[in-house]
């Protein structure tokens, strides 16, 4: 079998799931706050920002800190809990195909998972921007270039951290340590993003992107800017060494 | 009794060590804020447990919060995954009573760390500033009002994963809506009653009428949760 029919029976797994609607409500949750707060972009000219830039990078913040990172936990959580609950990865097993494959095509669709959530976040951006346009009479709306540019480094950035999620999920059996881990290691992101070594902390990346863009928007605002040298080789590492572990360890606790 | 029988389901399911570790987490917040950075907070204004907990509290219960919510979804998980549950319905036991027993366990188990963080605080106050008379009482009233303030997002989450047969749907509720909590503006009174917002109040810092009105709220939400729970009961009866 190859990798596109694998991952193709993967999306069918999870059709009824319902997992687009959780991610669509986190996203819908998101900016509503920020329609009603409106008004407070145009207060934050102090940091020589323009509102309609800060609407946009106030709304990817918020979601890059905690939303984004947790929806990828409940992810893995559904790929794992869906075989595991009625012995599916029993069958999965026995059939003729390559564990190794098998695992990557389920991070694949947690990959798309992530990648839905962004375009949906993208998506609510610009009906929230429509109708703070109309609220607020100013005229809100960036070139789909640019928040383009910024939704695909958000994804780039956080290919790493799912590949962690994706490890826990494989390697831990026990659901509550490996969502416990997952989540628990979201909060301090905030604090590893204003440290020298945040390049070693995979969860913190996409907040870290998002933060330095904003500290590039802000003329007046000085936030740490990405330094590709440490970051680069570190992620891919982090990306390699958790991919590489989880197609190891898939289906092994199961084969015993 | 069904207390304990919930108790010995949670033996290999790692519920226990999720929460000690992730009380001692929580509690490691202050001590590394304090080990690291003492100077700016040594020379504050205000007694140590204000400015301890003004400076940690968001974050210590944040992970309060999403351990109380995993908890929850995962000990009915335990009940769903593997249908049995529908064992359980078969027993000669109220369905009310597997609810109640399994928040009684959540209850515990949060006063557990709890306490974890007010050792931790009070380790803090001791070692890096001059705790004054009165810092015990003040260290069991900021813990109480935490707890009491806890109980309405507990039982809630705890509906929550009753009511989802699968974990993710009831993992994802949550996560989204710590997150909302999260998102809420914190000066306004009746968006921050919403369940999952609560556990952010501090008492330190709020007038004491304020503290009132925050206890019955929390209150009255936990019954309402409780009787949400029973209606859900019935109903999902009828039509099964």
């Amino acid at each position: 079998m190859n990798f596109l029919s694998l991952t193709g029976i993967e999306f069918k797994k999870i059709k009824r799931s319902k997992i687009l609607f959780i991610l669509l409500v986190a996203t819908v949750v998101l900016w509503i706050p920020s329609i009603l707060n409106a008004h407070m972009n145009f207060k934050m000219q102090a940091e020589g920002i323009s509102p309609e830039n800060n609407f946009f990078i106030q709304g990817f913040m918020g979601m890059s800190w905690f939303m984004f990172p947790a929806s990828m936990v409940v992810g893995t959580v559904l790929l794992s809990q869906t075989e595991r609950t009625n012995k599916g990865i029993l069958k999965m097993l026995a059939l003729p195909i390559n564990t190794a494959k098998l695992c990557l095509a389920k991070f694949f669709v947690l990959l798309s998972l992530a990648a839905a959530q962004i375009l949906m976040m993208t998506g609510m951006y610009y009906i929230s921007a429509v109708i703070c346009s109309k609220t607020q009479a100013y005229y809100f709306f960036l070139s789909p270039v640019f928040v383009g540019k910024e939704a695909a480094m958000l994804f780039l950035a956080a290919i790493p951290m799912i590949a962690f999620f994706w490890m826990l999920s494989v390697c831990i059996q026990t659901p509550i340590f490996s969502i416990g881990i997952g989540l628990a290691s979201i909060v301090p992101s905030v604090l590893m993003i204003n440290t020298k070594i945040w390049f070693a902390y995979p969860m913190s990346y996409p907040f870290f992107v998002i933060t330095s863009e904003y500290g590039k928007l802000a003329a007046n605002l000085n936030t740490a800017q990405v330094e590709l040298i440490p970051w680069i080789p570190v992620a891919f590492a982090v990306t390699i060494i958790c991919l590489t572990v989880s197609c190891i360890r898939f289906g092994q606790a199961e084969r015993r | 009794m069904s207390v304990f029988l919930e108790c010995k389901k949670i033996r290999r399911t790692g519920f226990l060590q999720a929460f000690i570790g992730g009380g001692i987490l929580a509690g490691a917040v202050p001590v590394v804020n304090m080990a690291v950075r003492s100077e700016i907070y040594q020379t504050k204004q205000g007694s140590p447990l204000q400015i301890l907990l003004s400076a940690n509290w968001q974050m210590m219960a944040m992970l309060n919060v999403l351990l109380v919510v995993t908890g929850a979804c995962l000990l009915y998980h335990t009940e769903y995954a593997d249908h049995a549950m529908q064992k359980m319905k078969s027993l000669p036991v109220r369905e009310i009573s597997i609810f109640s027993g399994k928040v009684i366990l959540t209850i515990l188990m949060s006063l557990l760390i709890l306490a974890i963080e007010a050792g931790a605080t009070a380790f803090c106050a001791y070692y890096w500033f001059e705790a004054r008379n009165g810092f015990w009482e003040e260290l069991g009233r900021n813990f109480g009002y935490a707890f009491l303030l806890m109980l309405p997002c507990l039982v809630l989450s705890m509906l929550i994963s009753e009511a989802c047969k699968n974990m993710w749907i009831s993992l994802g509720i949550g996560v989204v809506c710590v997150f909302t909590a999260t998102m809420l503006p914190t000066d306004n009174f009746a968006l921050s009653l919403f369940p999952f917002a609560t556990p952010f109040q501090m008492f330190t810092g709020t007038d004491l009428a304020q503290v009132t009105r925050y206890i019955y709220a929390a209150a009255a939400e936990t019954f309402v949760f409780g009787l949400a729970e029973l209606l859900l009961i019935k109903i999902r009866r009828s039509f099964a």
